[in-house]
């Protein structure tokens, strides 16, 4: 996994080896590329209300845990645990959520999000402990705790937070002032946007400018150079970059169940946690891009339906074309390498 | 653009030697040899046969083995482990380890190439790393061995059996190629010399021909200045740096140590005697397991191994500079750094210490090494460190760049208000020609070398025999 700085051309030049395969492998699947791809991209952005109520709605779950795994990769933290992270958040919005509707209203929609960072960073705090502490690899430990996550959250909406009637595996509704507003009226796309937008651009801002940024970036490229030459606590600032990114992805959680589900049900979560790390890498884990490749993973997911539905190809060919996203990356990163290592020699 | 119409024969039963200044083209070339680059221009003959070596593997098959400045070794396997990584004939899927670890053996027995085979690598000193690699490239039995910069992790002692094994492997019949920035040693070994000068081939003569001036000429187009520091006397200024029965692991034992301001402190010793230790816990990066350290908040560093600990390599040259300037609150502006500013002061500190770059906002991985140590000390030097730590800072640097960090070095502990200097150095030479007083450490215990002893013999008898006093 050395996404890093991506420069532009490489990401086109990703997409570009994508789309070829996927077409190629549609073909051999027996459908039509041209076909199927219209209707995705009909079905994406075909009519505003399709850009705003599925593209951009699915988009924001992606930026948020994109950021999450960008800015712990830039720390050289290997956080595969968003998906983790983000049904912690999910589970500590939904229950402060339901007891909600005792809270003043201007504190209703600020206290579901502010469970669901702590719980998403809390839920990164163990596999941070464990890799600080005791030098337990976090790629392990972030990914294991994710079927703790989601099997938590499946155990909770078929036992102690199941609806009363206790007939579906989910949870009641959360309080009406615990949800999130619209950003634009009549369409279904939530304030969460907004602030995910926001956050990738302070983050970016963070990332290139600050002193914290520069110690995180010092940090994830050189923690040697970094402790010796820069006389940075490596421990603390990796330990800080893991559990923001826990945060961000706890986040992700939070604004799905305020603004889209308003409730926990199993699988709330499509994979978004895992889709992140494409999000990321193809981004070159630059925040700024992340917003860019999210809406772009927002797309391939909010025209999946669409497809299945007018061009007869699964749903499930998207997964596939979202995994042949992250094998772009990994193949034109290392191609880009190779033609720079072979133009300019070092003496 | 790191080589334009460079040259080099290298005869069977040879050592050539190839020098050049820092980013001359050196490592450049030799690159092209073990096909890691591949020239856009020119042609490579064997035996005659023109030949594209597009691949390691073609190079290797072609009978070049490169032993290379920066080592290619798995800290976690053991050095035989290591060695059967580099060797990969016959036997199908079955490791001959007991059969590797004889040839290993009388290979080394031979050369005189002492390396313990089941120690991990990661447990090993440069030096003897070094010894891993050579053996390793060795075990392949190469018909033109290629050598870069080997001498300069060395000792003394070793220096000479290397020189020594170079000639020998000569002898059998080899081409060696031998990249070197002591002149000393390339005519002490060599049969022929090539300079590079940026990246061309300015001279290319027989040994007998030439001497160290024409060299050094040709090297730089002018001939350095010799160094030159007569020890001043004991300096009276109350101690800089003052560590009192530090001990590090197994690693250092026992250590006193007085360092005033004024005067440079020389550490001697063999690789791998607790001076790595011993300059992280005089430069404040760890901590002692026990005794006490007073000394200065801020004392500079210079590490010696600057690709992995003095820079961050893809970092510009703005942001490596920064590494030294971010805690310091005239830097900042609230949480941000003041990045155009800094990059101002990246571009003055080009100009003072002579960095060659595009410019402030090129990565360090473009520089060549003594630019890259000329941007560490740069760093480490700016805010008048009132402690210099340097360990090893010369290595792998070339005449000019040497001179370069040693009249830094000197300037610091003249005038009104001089740093305390801490050299270092597994290289007697450059100890012995800075140094006021001269120390070796053996085995994690330093032991004085008393003024009548600080020459060349008596300093590296002393780091041998372990100062004398005895195990």
């Amino acid at each position: 996994m050395s996404g890093r700085a991506l420069p532009l051309v490489s990401a086109l030049a990703a997409l570009a080896l994508t789309l070829a395969l996927a077409a190629a492998a549609l073909a051999l699947g027996g459908y039509p590329p041209g076909e199927a791809f219209g209707a995705l991209l009909r079905g994406a952005l075909g009519s505003p209300q399709a850009v705003v109520s599925i593209t951009l709605v699915r988009t924001v779950p992606l930026l948020l845990t994109g950021l999450a795994v960008a800015l712990a990769f830039r720390a050289g933290v290997w956080n595969i645990g968003a998906e983790g992270q983000l049904y912690a958040g999910a589970v500590a919005a939904v229950w402060v959520g339901l007891h909600a509707g005792a809270l003043p209203g201007w504190l209703a929609v600020p206290a579901v999000l502010t469970a669901s960072v702590t719980a998403g960073a809390a839920w990164a705090a163990v596999p941070a402990l464990m890799k600080l502490r005791l030098g337990v690899g976090e790629v392990i430990t972030t990914l294991l705790l994710n079927f703790v996550a989601i099997d938590l959250a499946a155990w909770l909406v078929h036992g102690p937070l199941q609806e009363p009637r206790g007939v579906f595996p989910q949870t009641e509704s959360i309080a009406e002032a615990a949800r999130l507003p619209l950003l634009i009226p009549d369409s279904r796309l939530h304030a969460g946007f907004a602030v995910a937008v926001v956050l990738a651009a302070v983050l970016a801002l963070l990332l290139r400018y600050s002193r914290v940024g520069f110690s995180v970036r010092a940090v994830g490229a050189s923690p040697p150079a970094a402790r010796s030459a820069g006389r940075m606590p490596v421990g603390r600032v990796v330990a800080g970059a893991f559990l923001v990114s826990g945060a961000l992805a706890g986040l992700a959680g939070g604004v799905e169940v305020a603004g889209v589900t308003y409730a926990l049900y199993e699988n709330l979560s499509p994979g978004h946690g895992y889709t992140a790390i494409a999000v990321a890498l193809l981004a070159g884990l630059h925040p700024v891009g992340v917003v860019g490749t999210a809406v772009l993973f927002g797309v391939l997911e909010g025209g999946a339906s669409a497809m299945q539905r007018s061009a007869g190809v699964p749903a499930a060919w998207v997964d596939g074309i979202q995994a042949l996203v992250i094998l772009s990356v990994l193949v034109v990163d290392r191609v880009a390498r190779r033609i720079l290592v072979a133009r300019g020699g070092r003496g | 653009m790191a080589l334009d119409d460079a040259r080099l024969d290298a005869w069977a039963g040879e050592v050539h030697a190839v020098l050049g200044e820092n980013g001359a083209g050196k490592t450049t070339l030799l690159s092209a040899l073990a096909g890691l680059v591949h020239p856009d221009q020119g042609t490579l003959r064997i035996d005659g046969r023109e030949v594209r070596l597009t691949t390691p593997r073609r190079a290797w098959h072609e009978g070049i083995g490169m032993v290379h400045q920066h080592f290619a070794l798995v800290d976690a396997m053991t050095v035989l482990d290591n060695l059967a990584l580099g060797r990969r004939r016959g036997g199908g899927f079955r490791l001959d380890r007991p059969g590797l670890a004889r040839e290993a053996r009388e290979l080394g027995l031979r050369v005189g190439l002492d390396v313990p085979l089941d120690a991990p690598v990661g447990s090993l000193g440069v030096g003897e790393r070094q010894r891993v690699e050579i053996l390793k490239v060795l075990l392949r039995d190469p018909s033109v061995l290629v050598l870069d910069e080997p001498t300069a992790v060395l000792a003394p002692a070793e220096v000479d059996g290397l020189l020594e094994l170079i000639r020998r492997l000569a002898l059998e019949g080899r081409a060696v190629l031998l990249v070197a920035h002591k002149l000393d040693e390339v005519l002490a070994v060599a049969h022929r010399v090539t300079v590079l000068r940026r990246g061309r081939t300015v001279l290319e003569a027989p040994r007998e021909e030439v001497d160290e001036g024409i060299l050094a000429r040709a090297m730089v187009g002018a001939e350095p200045e010799p160094l030159a520091r007569r020890p001043g006397p004991p300096s009276d200024r109350p101690p800089v740096v003052r560590l009192r029965g530090v001990r590090v692991g197994q690693r250092l034992r026992g250590v006193d140590l007085e360092v005033r301001a004024g005067e440079i402190v020389g550490i001697a010793g063999v690789e791998g005697n607790g001076q790595r230790e011993l300059a992280r816990v005089l430069a404040g990066r760890r901590d002692p397991h026990e005794g006490s350290v007073h000394g200065p908040d801020d004392p500079a560093f210079i590490p010696q191994d600057r690709r992995r600990e003095g820079l961050v390599e893809g970092f510009s040259l703005t942001e490596n500079l920064a590494l030294g300037l971010h805690d310091d609150p005239t830097w900042r502006r609230g949480p941000w750094l003041r990045w155009s500013a800094l990059r101002a002061r990246t571009a003055d500190v080009m100009d003072t210490f002579g960095i060659r770059a595009q410019g402030p906002r090129a990565r360090a991985s473009s520089l060549s090494g003594g630019n890259q140590q000329r941007l560490v000390v740069a760093r480490e030097l700016q805010g008048r460190p009132r402690l210099i730590v340097a360990e090893n800072p010369t290595r792998g640097l070339d005449v000019a760049g040497a001179a370069f960090v040693h009249r830094t070095l000197l300037d610091r502990v003249a005038g009104d208000d001089p740093a305390a200097v801490v050299l270092l150095s597994t290289d007697l030479d450059e100890v012995l020609a800075l140094a006021d007083r001269v120390l070796v450490v053996v085995r994690g215990r330093l032991h004085p070398v008393p003024p009548e002893r600080q020459t060349r013999e008596g300093v590296g008898a002393l780091m041998l025999s372990g100062g004398g006093v005895g195990p």
